[in-house]
């Protein structure tokens, strides 16, 4: 490789990012020039057409909310019809509108932005301050995403990555960069489960881990549930408290709502460290008379507990699963990694130890392991002669479509990547001129139960008579997890044409326009 | 890069569809699972992709992505018990060489493959079902012209019915031979 080649492994989360290098062979978090080492993953857009990113944006929520956008991964990649959209439209004080294709738009001062776009500025945000700390231009990066990501959020974070102006080497599942940063130089063979509670989504891999291979034996996750809906509850517990005491609903307010769900995020960190918290806001809101209202509540820690105890016990469902597809028992588990801000709650500490019966590996930052592992990998793909091996899994079984709403497995989940599986189809009318086909990812033999990544239609094959023709299709999932489709007119040979005509991603032309846009948007982590 | 290695993987790659899954891990078809697994990682360290990232696009990196795929599905099959015993069964069964990638037949497949065998026992079209019954009637008859000529008119309504086809032919072997008189 050449000397001064270097590459960057960005953590982008749905609360924080994180960016790291490899330095003197060793993972380094990078800092931007006011010492931070992670970066609020939120996006501010300010009257002068510029666009502040970062810790600074955080503190716009409040004073400029419906210009700043948040927790923009919990709707990348997802239809405008999905329930999370739906969810956060109730919830977020920006404006979501539906785009073509059924997909989502975030509306700012009469814009519109795709998800990717949004994400995009974070992701320039992370190029800024390796640029910054490097004192020259780097363009190679590695991005995580939640292990259970499909294959349309995968894609629209590789479009991120592209209208960055970065050049993806490879999209890595997060538990399983934790993983690399954990057996980093330890030189050690074990069976090891990566807990991954982030702000919006939950994973859990196991992972065989030896000198120089990394295999994953099994993941499975949850992209509805974070450190976000602990927030929630808290939340909800506070305004019904506040409306029986003074009859005013917050939630009805989008001010008092942000206000709210700081002071609940505060809560939580708070009973966590200290196991209770003061919760104090003050002139949340007037009431009909013009009083000023001030919010005033005790957490305690068993209070808190008993509000997020589902979400937990979940968690350990999605850890049975886990366990159960890599045929394997929590005993056999040789050491257990923490990752994502959440996991630094006693109540999940404790659950995790209690449930595999061993204590969890310390020394180990859970918002910087994912950023640290992924600078590993982006190293490990610049190098011919790096020694790492990963070998992943794809979290979902491809699925297509069959009659009556019905879908047909083409390949399992925790199928090592990258694979590929081929499937003949016939015409079923004389002269058919196209075969289309439904393509889903999901776990249910339903369609409706499954996610869409999109509609293949194939033409240009030779025509005849019904059954005479055969189509030889193509489901391949590369190193990234994205699914590619070819199709093969199985007796000429000839390669078909394929058009994705029912799709939620962007087309190349929105891409390239989306760069330029967010080429010439400046962008700042200063608030000053 | 090893000059050998890349010779190596352009023949490797040339002949992937005529390995069965044992041959392209290098493993006899008595392997363990441990044996399986040891395989699956050497393979792993010389064709998985992320080792030839850094190289710029050639023949090679496509070659090696080829192989390492095949390397997958190899030990995705034969990990698993159940895959693995019906995988044997097939190659070393008859038509090996259609088999050597393994398939599963799903149920609604094996359903239809049924319903369509029956079918075409009987005919899917009216018209073609009588013309073959009339056939039949032929060919017990013996008089395979007319069976001959029903089977033709019978295909004209369902192009691709295999049992019409296979009728037809054996009608015409039962035809009075003319100038071209086959041997034996």
């Amino acid at each position: 490789m050449a000397q001064d080649d270097v590459a960057m492994g960005i953590d982008l989360g749905t609360s924080y990012s994180c960016v790291s290098l490899m330095i003197d062979g060793k993972p380094t978090v990078i800092p931007n020039e006011w010492g931070d080492r992670t970066h609020a993953s939120v996006v501010s857009f300010l009257e002068d057409g510029s666009v502040l990113v970062g810790n600074a944006a955080k503190k716009s929520i409040i004073t400029n909310a419906e210009s700043t956008v948040y927790s923009a991964k919990r709707l990348i990649g997802r239809f405008f019809f999905s329930d999370e959209v739906k969810k956060a439209q109730s919830m977020m004080p920006y404006q979501i509108v539906e785009g073509p294709n059924n997909s989502v738009r975030i509306r700012v001062a009469n814009q519109d932005f795709s998800l990717p776009e949004i994400s995009a500025l974070v992701l320039r945000e992370m190029k800024a301050i390796v640029e910054n700390y490097l004192g020259r231009e780097v363009t190679k990066a590695v991005v995580t995403v939640p292990a259970y990501f499909n294959d349309n959020q995968r894609q629209a974070t590789k479009d991120a990555g592209r209208i960055a102006g970065l050049d993806i080497l490879r999209i890595v599942n997060e538990p399983t960069a934790a993983a690399l940063a954990y057996g980093f130089g330890r030189d050690v063979s074990q069976k090891i489960v990566v807990y991954d509670l982030g702000g919006g989504t939950f994973d859990v891999s196991i992972l065989e881990i030896g000198r120089d291979v990394f295999e994953v034996l099994s993941t499975a996750g949850d992209t509805y549930l974070g450190g976000d809906d602990f927030d929630d509850r808290i939340m909800q517990w506070l305004a019904d408290d506040f409306q029986a005491k003074y009859n005013l609903d917050l939630r009805q307010n989008k001010y008092c709502l942000q206000l709210l769900k700081e002071a609940s995020e505060r809560a939580k960190i708070e009973v966590g460290r200290d196991g209770v918290a003061k919760i104090w806001a003050e002139g949340v809101c007037q009431d009909a008379e013009g009083r000023v209202l001030n919010l005033e509540q005790t957490l305690s820690a068993e209070q808190f507990n008993r509000m997020v105890m589902d979400f937990v016990q979940r968690t350990f469902k999605v850890c049975d699963e886990a366990l159960q597809s890599a045929r394997l028992t929590a005993s056999d588990i040789d050491a257990v990694v923490l990752v994502g801000g959440p996991t630094r709650l006693p109540i999940i500490k404790n659950s995790v130890k209690h449930y595999f019966q061993k204590e969890p590996t310390v020394g180990i930052d859970p918002d910087e392991v994912v950023a640290m592992g992924a600078s590993i990998q982006a190293h490990a793909l610049l190098d011919t002669s790096a020694q790492n091996t990963l070998l992943d899994v794809t979290p979902l079984t491809l699925r297509i479509g069959t009659v009556g709403g019905y879908t047909e497995k083409i390949i399992d989940k925790n199928t090592p990547i990258p694979i590929e599986k081929s499937k003949t189809f016939t015409t079923s009318r004389d002269g058919q001129e196209r075969v289309r086909i439904k393509v889903y990812q999901g776990e249910d033999n339903r369609s409706e139960g499954c996610e869409l990544l999109g509609e293949f239609e194939f033409s240009g094959f030779k025509i005849g008579y019904r059954g005479d023709v055969k189509i030889e299709v193509t489901f391949e999932i590369d190193g990234n997890g994205i699914v590619n489709v070819a199709a093969t007119d199985v007796d000429t040979g000839q390669k078909t044409s394929t058009t994705i005509t029912l799709s939620s991603g962007l087309t190349e032309a929105d891409i390239e326009a989306s760069r330029e846009r967010n080429a010439q948007t400046n962008v700042t982590d200063n608030a000053a | 890069m090893d000059p050998s290695f890349e010779i190596e993987t352009e023949a490797l790659s040339q002949i992937l569809d005529q390995l069965d899954y044992f041959q392209i891990l290098k493993l006899p078809t008595s392997a363990n699972p441990a044996d399986i697994k040891a395989a699956f990682y050497r393979e792993s360290r010389l064709y998985h992709p992320d080792r030839h990232n850094a190289l710029p696009e050639c023949a090679f990196k496509e070659q090696a992505a080829k192989i390492y795929k095949r390397v997958t599905e190899a030990y995705v099959t034969l990990r698993d018990d159940r895959r693995r015993r019906k995988y044997l069964a097939d190659i070393g069964g008859p038509e090996r060489e259609k088999k050597l990638r393994f398939t599963e037949e799903s149920e609604q497949e094996a359903k239809a493959a049924k319903k369509k065998e029956l079918e075409e026992q009987i005919g899917q079209t009216p018209k073609g079902r009588q013309l073959y019954q009339q056939a039949m009637r032929d060919l017990d008859g013996k008089r395979p012209e007319a069976a001959v000529r029903n089977l033709k008119l019978a295909l004209t309504f369902e192009p691709s019915n295999e049992r019409f086809k296979e009728k037809l032919a054996l009608a015409e072997k039962l035809l009075p031979k003319q100038e071209f008189k086959v041997g034996h």
